[in-house]
């Protein structure tokens, strides 16, 4: 027997969905990493420590790991499509910044760690000039 | 003249009752979420369809159900804000909306069913209310 009520009964649930973003985005946090990375590299070489220079390399893969992290939350979270009609190189700028950051880690290189810096820096260029700084930062980034 | 009408109201309400009991093209769902607000509101019922679509494609200010690509098993409920091959969806409340701009256009075959009407809460009983988008 079917009743009104039972024909009334949602069956599924739709979602309005929010993640809930925070919306707090900087490259900055890349970038440091990344320094951090660099001056890992130049402590390395200049330390005769066995134990150092085990904990430099260690160290070091955490923190490029970092910055694969922030680079792809940038990537997928703050930059939008509108944001590929005025910087069409966007997913070109990330996959070489992230593939660079992967060399990073991978050796002990300190052109490859400083060639990442610039490219963190042209993804630091895409996010200023999307207004990046007066939106995804609380008060801007400050000087 | 009251027997025909009579009559098609019968043969009307008839075959809604069948749609509607094999859930193929006439269904009821609920809101969750707010990022439709403040056309919908969390808990809010309503009645889709899925004949529609597979007469056209939808239209911007349309309220569309869509599977979330990035999680299968999820269900959205978002409005067209425009629509070709592929669809754009958006919430009504952008600010607090996981859409087309984090997920990507979705293909205008994945959309099928339509929301037609809420007739949960009585009182707020209707046709969706026009939100964004709506074309010319």
């Amino acid at each position: 027997m079917i009743t009104l009520r039972s024909l009334l009964r949602p069956t599924r649930r739709v979602h309005a969905h929010c993640d809930i973003p925070c919306g707090i985005y900087d490259p900055e946090q890349a970038r440091i990493e990344a320094e951090s990375c660099l001056r890992i590299i130049e402590k390395h070489d200049a330390s005769d420590d066995k134990l150092f220079r085990a904990r430099c390399v260690h160290v070091k893969e955490e923190r490029a790991e970092l910055v694969k992290h922030h680079l792809d939350v940038l990537w997928h979270d703050y930059f939008k499509p509108e944001h590929l009609e005025k910087h069409p190189g966007i997913h070109e700028t990330f996959w070489k910044a992230a593939k660079q950051a992967s060399k990073v880690k991978q050796t002990m290189d300190v052109a490859a760690a400083k060639e990442l810096l610039l490219m963190i820096d042209s993804v630091d260029e895409m996010w200023k000039t999307t207004g990046g700084p007066e939106k995804t930062r609380v008060n801007g980034r400050p000087s | 003249m009251r027997h025909w009408l009579a009559l098609a109201a019968g043969i009307i309400g008839g075959a809604a009752i069948v749609l509607f009991a094999t859930r193929r093209v006439l269904d009821v769902v609920e809101v969750q979420g707010g990022s439709m607000a403040p056309s919908l509101l969390p808990g809010d019922r309503l009645l889709v369809e899925a004949l529609t679509y597979r007469w056209r494609a939808p239209r911007a200010g349309e309220v569309v159900l869509a599977i979330d690509p990035r999680a299968p098993g999820r269900e959205l409920i978002k409005r067209v804000r425009a629509s070709g091959p592929e669809v754009d969806l958006r919430g009504d409340a952008p600010a607090a909306s996981t859409d087309s701009r984090a997920f990507g256009t979705i293909a205008v075959t994945e959309v099928r069913w339509r929301a037609m009407l809420r007739y949960w809460p009585l009182s707020r009983f209707g046709l969706l209310p026009a939100g964004p988008y709506r074309a010319g």
